[in-house]
């Protein structure tokens, strides 16, 4: 495509000094000099040389809005120029800019730069481009110049969801750091000091209960605080859907999908500061199965088998960690991942390339582009699953919470606005009715505000 | 004072004033019209018969009699308003709660400056609101309402530490072990940064962008210096890293140099460790991915002004000016202070200057009066409630923690320095502005970088949107409230002629 049209470009470029024209392929060059296509509506290029000699036309007659396609011919003058042209091209003209965009590149091999440049305003869409395609009338070549375009732009926005997904993971991992110390300091100072009482009922001595050796800087009221929040930070796997990595591990998709349907035991609490290896059982569980995130299987025996150190360093349990639990395969070679305590001492393995190890869903592996958009659907079962589910328990969070009306329009179009929107449905809406009943209870929060 | 107040307010309530008032305004969907709200409470609508006790109210909570002649009209007391906005409140929804929250704080700025002021009747008001919310319970609203209120009494009782009392008031409740109080305060201000920065795209959407615009920046060089204005734990900087030890097609990571600019004094309120532990930690994570890394500071002057010359330049280095400003969880900088640092920037013609700031609303040139200031201070901070809230309805202890730890403390300084300045000149400054008028030249944002950020936004709840103004800024908003936005800039043209 790119191809067919060099010679054109080329031929351009050749021309330029003469006031004529660009000729594509499959045209007939009339004998007025301009090119016409053998088209019955026989179709123009319209060169700078030309433009710049309408717009002077049009400049003449007192600009686009008192022009007329038959004074604009009458003052051009140009042979071949048909009132079908100029109408057309009026209309473009008095439209807006895009014409003089159009006509500011000099060659035909720049257009696919100058669309990129339109592109990066109008954030590619793929609706938008062929919407745009159909209204310019332009030719088939054009069309199809656009569709690689399309393509190149899904490619980099592919490239970028990425990159952005390394690098919520690479912030995940300094968090973590920052947990570490913070829990570390507190232990050392906590050293002394008596051991609180043991299951931090309530809500008034949340912060600050020791347990065992285990510290319990959140716990409490799971499900109020830990557990949902637990459960429904969004993550970068949603991002992983649509895949990014080039390595293959379908064993995981197995795991994800096999976990989707247990559940593990709700935990007490998640630990903060599990410098103890009395915990790692809890450490590794995971919150009610009902969620999509999916759970490690090996998850306990992982953590007792061969991760203990490493995992019974992770500070918390929340969001970004998470996904990095699921990755633990059962051999635990990827589990130094999690202990960045470890991974400090391991240079050769490099524990943010998540590329290693990341892979939850595969269909995406091989897809090209264009599909990108329909990979919603091709997503099938659990995802719709969770749609489903997700529509329910909107509901029923909502009407326990208090009637809002909004709130279930808004999760149950979620997915049809955007069609490049990548994530899926979010985790929040997806608590099991007993968290949500418990949690709404536990708080009583309308969406009172009126700034609404 | 505190207890003749409540007796009068008790008085009114049972006087059984009518309770009619126009509020539909902010029951708008979208809330989109907030700005059109007349800044002045539109006491005509309230209705209310004047009543003898009115006199006998304000003559029993006033030393002098000012404040009477002042409102000679009784319908346009606040006082009444108070009375006829507590009727209605005891009926109707939460919604119509919140509503009348919106007022009854607007009438309390309204008696703090401007024509009808009156510190007692301010006090009336906010004692009455006190009573009414807490920040720790209750709607967004009724929450967001305790925070105001606090930060207005403590403006008005001239206690210059709004903070520390407020964070003990509010923060009581949540243990009482005989430990120190830091502690608590250091895992409490780590689990916020936690929940903030996984709850909300707010952070990493600053970040990111930043780092988006340097990355590109950069793609050919060897060597980054990165000039850090406000590095707080660095956590801006584990992305970059990442992103720079996997560049494309074998290039080799860039050596990294990062100086963070840090003060003489110790503002350690809400920040994770000192700028030292930021360094070692960011050496230590460099190390890890294998990202050649080296980590300065240039200290501020005593009065928070940034010197060109404590910089230590090495020739060959690509130079960023990176400008964290207002993400939430950041503390406030004078702007004499960051006026200092990028007027640095603009004498050393960085490539790039990165530039992430609270967006205001539309306030006028002026930044319009005490009041409207006020009131776009809650819309913020409301959008700001509600965007948490949508995503993580059940999760109120956690946004509590957040709101306690970092919102509420915000909410009390910006307003304490908008009471200060009240009467005087607008301090508040759109910096994206600034860099215009001083000279920088926008450097237009990438493809690339609005797909992030949409991509990123993609990854929360519905609700918040990304759009792109004037080609070197993204914008990220919540429902039509602009809250932060990240501009991208590079050095004013140099004339020099090397």
């Amino acid at each position: 495509m790119f191809h067919s049209k060099k010679p054109a470009g080329s031929m351009n470029h050749n021309n330029n000094n003469t006031d004529r024209v660009v000729v594509p392929p499959m045209c007939v060059q009339g004998d007025s000099g301009l090119v016409l296509t053998t088209d019955p509506k026989p179709r123009l290029r319209w060169t700078v040389e030309l433009h710049e000699r309408f717009v002077d036309a049009v400049t003449q007659l007192g600009g686009p809005d008192k022009a007329t396609p038959k004074t604009i011919m009458r003052v051009m003058g140009v042979k071949g120029l048909t009132l079908y042209h100029l109408k057309s091209h009026l209309q473009k003209f008095r439209l807006g800019k895009q014409p003089h965009k159009e006509f500011n590149d000099h060659s035909t091999a720049k257009d696919g730069e100058r669309l990129a440049l339109e592109l990066q305003r109008n954030t590619a869409s793929a609706s938008g481009i062929i919407g745009r395609s159909m209204n310019d009338n332009v030719h088939f070549t054009d069309g199809i110049r656009m569709q690689m375009e399309v393509q190149r732009r899904l490619h980099e926005q592919l490239e970028v969801q990425r990159h952005l997904q390394l690098r919520i993971e690479a912030q995940g991992k300094y968090m973590q750091t920052i947990l570490e110390k913070a829990c570390q300091t507190l232990a050392g100072e906590n050293m002394g000091a008596a051991p609180g009482g043991g299951g931090g009922g309530g809500g008034s001595s949340n912060y600050n209960n020791k347990q065992g050796e285990g510290i319990h800087v959140l716990t409490g009221d799971m499900k109020d605080f830990g557990s949902p929040v637990l459960v429904n930070f969004p993550s970068i796997q949603d991002l992983n859907i649509y895949g990014g990595s080039d390595h293959d591990h379908d064993h995981h998709q197995h795991h994800v999908q096999h976990n989707m349907d247990k559940s593990s035991p709700l935990d007490d609490g998640f630990h903060m500061m599990p410098n103890t290896h009395h915990h790692e059982n809890n450490i590794m569980n995971c919150p009610p199965g009902k969620n999509k995130r999916p759970i490690n299987p090996y998850g306990s025996s992982g953590s007792t088998s061969n991760s203990t150190s490493t995992v019974g360093k992770s500070p918390l349990m929340w969001s970004d960690d998470f996904r990095l639990q699921d990755q633990l395969g059962p051999g635990g070679s990827s589990s130094t991942t999690l202990g960045s305590q470890d991974h400090h001492d391991h240079h050769d393995h490099d524990p943010f390339k998540a590329t290693d190890h990341h892979h939850i869903i595969h269909e995406s592996s091989n897809f090209s582009s264009s599909e990108m958009f329909e990979t919603k659907p091709v997503l099938s079962g659990d995802i719709h699953h969770h749609h489903h589910e997700k529509k329910f328990d909107a509901i029923s969070s909502s009407r326990l919470e208090r009637p809002s009306p909004r709130r279930a329009p808004l999760s149950s179009d979620h997915h049809h606005h955007l069609p490049h929107r990548i994530i899926s449905p979010p985790p929040h809406l997806m608590n099991t009715s007993a968290a949500a009943t418990a949690a709404a209870a536990a708080t009583p929060q309308g969406r009172n505000s009126p700034f609404r | 004072m505190a207890m003749v107040v409540d007796q009068t307010v008790a008085e009114i309530e049972s006087s059984g004033y009518s309770t009619t008032t126009t509020t539909t305004t902010a029951e708008d969907e979208h809330g989109c019209n907030w700005n059109d709200w007349s800044p002045m409470v539109d006491w005509d609508a309230i209705s209310g018969s004047y009543d003898d006790f009115h006199d006998l109210l304000v003559e029993s909570i006033t030393e002098d009699n000012s404040t009477a002649a002042l409102h000679p009209h009784p319908h346009h007391d606040p006082a009444v308003a108070i009375a006829n906005m507590e009727a209605e409140m005891s009926g109707g929804g939460e919604d119509l709660k919140g509503l009348r929250l919106v007022h009854l704080l607007m009438a309390a700025a309204e008696t703090l400056t401007g024509v009808n002021k009156s510190h007692d009747l301010a006090r009336v008001i906010l004692f009455r609101l006190k009573e009414l919310v807490s920040p720790t319970n209750g709607s967004n609203m009724e929450r967001l309402a305790a925070h105001f209120t606090d930060a207005l009494l403590g403006s008005l009782q001239g206690s210059g530490g709004v903070h520390s009392k407020h964070m003990q008031n509010s923060g009581s409740h949540h243990h009482n072990h005989n430990h120190r109080d830091d502690d608590y305060r250091q895992t409490d201000v780590v689990a916020a940064f936690q929940l903030l920065q996984d709850m909300s795209p707010y952070i990493k959407f600053g970040h990111f962008t930043a780092n988006q615009a340097i990355l590109e920046a950069v793609a050919h060089d060897r060597r980054v210096h990165i000039v850090d204005y406000d590095i707080m734990e660095g956590i801006q900087w584990a992305s970059l890293m990442q992103a720079f030890v996997s560049r494309k097609a074998g290039l080799p990571a860039p050596h990294l140099r990062i100086t963070a600019v840090s003060r003489t004094g110790s503002d350690r309120r809400q920040s994770i460790g000192t700028v030292q532990e930021t360094g070692r930690r960011l050496i230590a994570f460099a190390a890890s991915i294998g990202q050649p890394f080296s980590f300065h500071q240039c200290r501020l002057d005593s009065d928070e002004t940034f010197r060109p010359s404590g910089l230590k330049l090495v020739r060959g280095e690509a130079l960023v000016f990176n400008c964290m400003l207002h993400l939430p969880h950041f503390n406030y900088r004078a702007p004499e202070s960051v006026a200092s640092f990028l007027s640095g920037a603009k004498v050393l013609n960085p490539r790039l200057v990165t530039l992430v700031e609270e967006e205001r609303g539309p306030t006028g040139d002026d930044g319009g009066g005490f009041v409207t200031r006020f009131m776009d201070i809650l819309h913020h901070y409301s959008a700001l409630y509600d965007s948490l809230e949508a995503g993580f309805p059940m999760q109120g202890r956690a946004r509590a923690l957040v709101e306690r730890v970092y919102l509420g403390p915000r909410i009390s300084g910006s307003l304490a320095r908008l009471y200060r300045s009240r009467d005087g000149e607008y301090c508040g400054r759109c910096w994206g502005e600034w860099m215009g008028v001083a000279g920088f030249r926008p450097h237009s944002v990438s493809f690339a970088n609005h797909c992030q950020a949409k991509l990123l936004l993609g990854l929360f709840n519905d609700g918040y949107r990304v759009e792109e103004l004037g080609n070197n800024r993204l914008v990220l908003g919540w429902k039509c409230r602009r809250l932060l936005s990240a501009s991208i800039w590079t050095g004013p043209p140099q004339i020099s002629d090397d």
